[in-house]
């Protein structure tokens, strides 16, 4: 089984960040794991992207024209990448910065207010890159949050570990976020 | 970033690059930023200090070549790394290592050239790096890793290498391997140490003094020189020449790609394979030796051969030396960036050999 994930959003959202624990998640559930960030001449508030691809096997190219499973955090990232969701595939939409709109039928829709969630229920927007790879986990269906914990423990680096406790908070949050009512 | 054996972690090529240096026992850095290679700086700066090693922040690259020299002569390791067309600026001091049978290793990761070109991957640096622009008759070891963990391990055999035969080594990888992560297990330094003891420059205390130089003001000292260093080649050729072949026992058409574009080829010939088109992979791992051997063989039974390749077909004239005209070469190309998709080579082969064909 291969899977290819792409993460977008503005510069500083922490969409790199979110993509590393990805695809740490995926090592530490012994997948082969690939990670490619948007490369060029990008500025500070820039949109920004990451690729992320998990196999059972070798893994060839680190990017492919399209993905799976889809973040995107702003209006930008998500008219720019609805296009690029692999057919049967998942976007997920942060609908605090972009309006809800489905242009395509042979997609799958995740919409949920990912920023406004993180300042609600920790009190931290810059969470919300955690919270969104807790929705999804659930929405994948291919990882745990075991998994998950794990890779945020190793992503986080000792003088910033005092976050951890907040960084798992989202993560659940994100996870047990309802998907019955998200792609309405 | 720690320098732990035996667990696996995610990170960049750049920083697997650096941590291998370390491991290997690198005792110098010197070296100026440019992307896409600057993490190995960066980790070198704080790391080499940290174990009370060298690091120089060099006023450009042509200095910190030189500075590489210099430390080297002593019998230490030591290294730099840089990017095309900076590495262009280092091209001088390479053919005077060569001369001058120095272990300089240099990383040089490659992005889109001529001139200061862009910062995305390439591989447009294969004729830099295995012809040189350097004068004279000289030959570089170049190391083409496809993988993170090749970026490691092939950092410990560019040390390895460049001791064991008294030559400059270069390893070659590009602004995707640098840039991507991916998992990788930093095993110990696996090659036995090289005693330097009986050339290098420590200070001539209880034996006479040793000069290293390259000027041969005699016509007839340079012939003899160079003859040695050829057979230096040679036999660097017959022991060192290593590459990684994919289905090529039974393979009508043969893909010859390196480093990270040889990745996207690998799956190209799975994709083949399943679409009952028989097609194999060689990847060279060493470009300097070159599997010429190997690819004459193969030449004797395939009918085609593919050269994948991140530029405008540089390594194709190795290979269409290699194949000596036994059966057409042909090439799947893409100037610069990320390489070729799977899907796209496997369009180019289809449209090389018309649909029905295989």
């Amino acid at each position: 089984m291969e899977k290819s994930f792409l993460i977008a959003g503005f510069g500083g959202q922490g969409v790199l960040l979110a993509g590393e624990v990805l695809a740490n998640a995926f090592m530490h559930a012994d997948k082969n794991v690939t990670w490619y960030p948007s490369y060029g001449a990008e500025m500070r508030g820039g949109t920004v992207n990451c690729s992320v691809k998990m196999s059972d096997e070798q893994i060839g190219s680190v990017q492919d024209d399209t993905s799976d499973f889809i973040i995107t955090l702003n209006q930008a990232s998500f008219d720019k990448f609805t296009p690029m969701v692999s057919k049967g595939g998942t976007i997920i939409v942060n609908t605090s910065l972009a309006k809800k709109v489905k242009t395509r039928n042979d997609i799958n829709y995740v919409f949920a207010p990912i920023t406004q969630m993180a300042e609600e229920c920790t009190g931290n927007v810059k969470i919300a890159n955690i919270l969104a790879l807790g929705i999804l986990a659930s929405a994948s269906g291919l990882l745990d949050l075991q998994s998950l914990e794990k890779a945020l423990d190793t992503v986080i680096p000792e003088h910033r570990k005092n976050l951890l406790p907040l960084n798992i908070k989202a993560l659940k949050i994100g996870y047990e976020y309802d998907l019955s009512t998200a792609n309405v | 970033m720690e320098c732990l054996t035996g667990k696996k972690i995610l990170t960049k090529g750049n920083y697997a690059i650096a941590n291998a240096a370390v491991m290997a026992g690198c005792q110098c850095y010197f070296g100026y930023p440019i992307t896409p290679q600057s993490e190995i700086g960066e980790f070198m700066s704080g790391k080499m200090q940290e174990l009370k090693r060298a690091y120089v922040s060099a006023e450009s690259e042509l200095a910190a070549i030189n500075m590489v020299i210099g430390a080297v002569s002593t019998g230490v390791k030591a290294m730099t790394s840089s990017s095309s067309c900076a590495v262009a600026l280092m091209q001088e001091a390479l053919s005077y290592a060569s001369a001058d049978e120095l272990p300089v290793v240099l990383v040089s990761v490659m992005r889109g050239g001529p001139g200061l070109g862009n910062i995305y991957p390439s591989q447009g640096d294969y004729f830099q790096s295995t012809k040189g622009g350097g004068d004279g008759d000289y030959k570089l070891i170049v190391l083409a890793p496809s993988t993170v963990q090749e970026c490691a391990d092939l950092t410990y055999k560019a040390f390895y290498l460049a001791h064991k035969y008294k030559n400059p080594t270069v390893l070659l990888a590009d602004g995707m391997l640098g840039q991507m992560m991916e998992p990788v297990e930093f095993k110990k330094y696996p090659y036995p140490e090289i005693d330097n003891s009986g050339w290098a420059l420590t200070g001539a205390k209880g034996r006479d003094g040793r000069i290293i130089r390259s000027y041969a003001p005699l016509a007839q000292d340079r012939c003899e020189f160079l003859k040695k260093l050829y057979d230096k080649y040679r036999i660097i050729e017959e022991n060192e020449t290593e590459w990684e072949e994919y289905k090529t026992e039974d393979a009508d058409i043969v893909l010859v790609s390196f480093g990270s574009t040889a990745r996207n080829a690998k799956i190209a010939v799975k994709k083949c394979r399943e679409k009952g088109i028989k097609a194999g992979l060689l990847r060279p791992v060493t470009l300097f030796p070159f599997p010429h051997k190997r690819i004459n063989e193969l030449a004797s039974t395939a009918k085609q051969f593919i050269s994948v390749e991140v530029n405008m077909g540089q390594m194709i004239n190795d290979v269409k030396l290699a194949v000596n005209g036994k059966v057409p070469v042909e090439l799947i190309n893409k100037p610069v960036g990320i390489p070729p998709s799977p899907d796209e080579i496997v369009r180019q082969i289809e449209v090389y050999n018309g649909s029905t064909s295989f």
